[in-house]
């Protein structure tokens, strides 16, 4: 899609995956962290890479594995915290800690089987050995994404504000609440082998939280978290690829020292002093 | 849907229960509240209140009985009554950081009447206008919300209850934060309202803003009503007072 700007085809492919990828997190981002269900995220994430890591083993397409995964413990975390008789948040830990014990075990037991190297690619992301049909499907999920803010916007922001309210207001909450964790896991899924398990959570948290310390409100959020990913994500993969460096690890530091930059530059910190003629 | 003689609310023999609670919240609820009726409902804390009122939004599965309001069986068609009913929750307060402006929080009142993949238009922006006027905060519009004193805050989501025109208004707790000059303000609007035939049911422990006409009081205790009579504003604290500390049925 863009070799008419970068000829060397390995990089092409991985600023446009990195490209997709992070548009497709930063806009659901700004949604989980301003519902504050990042914990959510976060659990999703992990049951994604636990679902990945279980595909691989088996020989079984590893993203529709970690789709599948995803989407389950979006939909299991109401119903374990009624059953169980547990708060949402400790059925959320409890999800985790099994999803990361399946992926580890999974990925431990591969390495013994000598295919760690694969393994690998799931826990740090590899932008270099993409298949051209996941670039289109990364490009595709990140037009779902987007899609999905602009025509449930209302319904979003309602959310957001807060969920009694919504309710009370007449917006039918749980349907599009559903919709929402249903876009967040593919999305998450399909950017695992880019970005690695450990890593995506940068990703969706990141750029939200940058765009947090400039953007009064949330609809310039929706351009600012995404603008910004990008930027990152792309400037991350070109630097990574000249100098030869992990391209997700090296893009999560440099999400990481602009969130610190923008925080002591945010102009909501600043206090306004006033002196005495 | 409803005509002059049917009852706006009505509620028959209802029980309410949250999920895993050993006893119902609210227990064999029959309430009939007509058009433009202005009804303050007392009782003490954990009386079941609050809980009606959500039994009568529809947020709240009712697990006995039936409850149609505005036409509605509430049960099934719960998101029909919510459209039609404005509802004003308690004890909100929005950090400093929250990324809406007083005019986005209002237009959510209309969003549920909008309907999913609608935008709001040139009548939506309307009724927000309006209901910032009659609130007297149209100056506030385009500021954040979370900027605001928390008695700014309680006339915005009264505001953005109001902004969907609705035929009932629930109000718990609308007077908690509010000054003295605009408690008399509210009090004066509700009763205009009331005599445009909205249907005003009010969660109050703040018995001095209530309409000068009488007003039928609704004493609640231990999850069920003990008393239901008209009386005059004067009377209500005392009438409150005496029964809702009483043992129930006394």
């Amino acid at each position: 899609m863009l070799e008419f700007l970068i000829q060397n085809n390995v990089v092409c492919h991985a600023v446009e995956a990195m490209l997709f990828a992070s548009i497709g997190c930063a806009v659901l981002g700004v949604i989980i962290t301003q519902i504050q269900v990042s914990s959510i995220g976060f659990t999703m994430a992990h049951a994604a890479f636990a679902g990945a890591a279980v595909g691989m083993f088996f020989s079984v397409n590893a993203t529709v594995c970690a789709i599948i995964a995803g989407i389950c413990v979006a939909f299991l975390i109401g119903p374990l915290s009624d059953k169980a008789r547990v708060s949402p948040d400790t059925a959320l830990g409890l999800l985790f800690g099994i999803s990361m014990a399946v992926a580890i075990f999974f990925i431990a037991y591969m390495q013994t089987l000598g295919q760690g190297f694969s393994a690998m690619g799931l826990l740090f992301g590899d932008v270099i050995s993409l298949y051209r049909e996941e670039i289109y499907a990364l490009a595709v999920i990140c037009i779902v994404a987007v899609l999905f803010v602009v025509v449930m916007y209302k319904e979003i922001t309602g959310i957001i504000f807060n969920k009694r309210i919504a309710e009370s207001v007449g917006i039918r909450v749980t349907p599009v609440y559903y919709a929402m964790l249903f876009v967040i896991a593919i999305t998450i899924a399909l950017c695992l082998p880019i970005i690695g398990g450990l890593l995506i959570y940068v990703w969706l948290v990141t750029p939200a939280a940058i765009a947090l310390q400039f953007c009064y409100r949330l609809s310039t959020m929706f351009i600012v978290a995404p603008l910004v990913a990008a930027v990152v994500s792309v400037s991350g993969a070109l630097v990574g690829l000249e100098f030869s460096l992990p391209v997700a690890p090296l893009t999560a530091v440099l999400f990481s020292l602009i969130f610190v930059v923008a925080v002591f530059a945010s102009p909501k910190r600043k206090v306004t002093t006033i002196r005495k003629s | 849907m409803t005509t002059a003689a049917t009852p706006l609310i009505e509620l028959n023999s209802v029980y309410t229960a949250y999920k895993g609670a050993a006893r119902p919240t609210l227990s064999d609820i029959s309430l009939s509240i007509g058009k433009g009726e202005y009804v303050v409902i007392g009782g003490p804390n954990g009386a079941g209140k609050t809980t009606l009122l959500e039994s009568i939004n529809g947020m709240l599965p009712i697990a006995h009985g039936t409850a149609r309001v505005c036409g509605y069986d509430v049960r099934g068609d719960g998101y029909h009554v919510r459209c039609r009913v404005g509802y004003l929750l308690q004890n909100f307060s929005f950090d400093p950081l929250t990324p809406f402006t007083v005019e986005e929080v209002v237009l959510m009142g209309r969003y549920g009447k909008i309907g999913l993949f609608r935008k709001p238009g040139q009548d939506d922006h309307e009724a927000v206008q309006d209901a910032l006027r009659l609130l007297e905060i149209e100056d506030l519009a385009k500021r954040p919300i979370g900027q605001l004193s928390g008695g700014q805050q309680q006339k915005v989501l009264l505001a953005q209850s109001l902004a969907r025109n609705p035929e009932i208004l629930l109000l718990d707790e609308p007077f908690s934060n509010l000054d003295m000059f605009a408690r008399e303000a509210i009090n004066s609007l509700l009763s205009r309202l009331v005599a445009r035939g909205v249907t005003v049911v009010i969660v109050s422990h703040a018995f001095d803003d209530l309409p000068d006409s009488s007003v039928r009081v609704v004493v609640m205790r231990d999850g069920r009503i003990c008393l239901d009579r008209e009386c005059k504003p004067a009377e209500v604290a005392q009438v409150i007072r005496n029964t809702g500390s009483a043992a129930p049925n006394a």
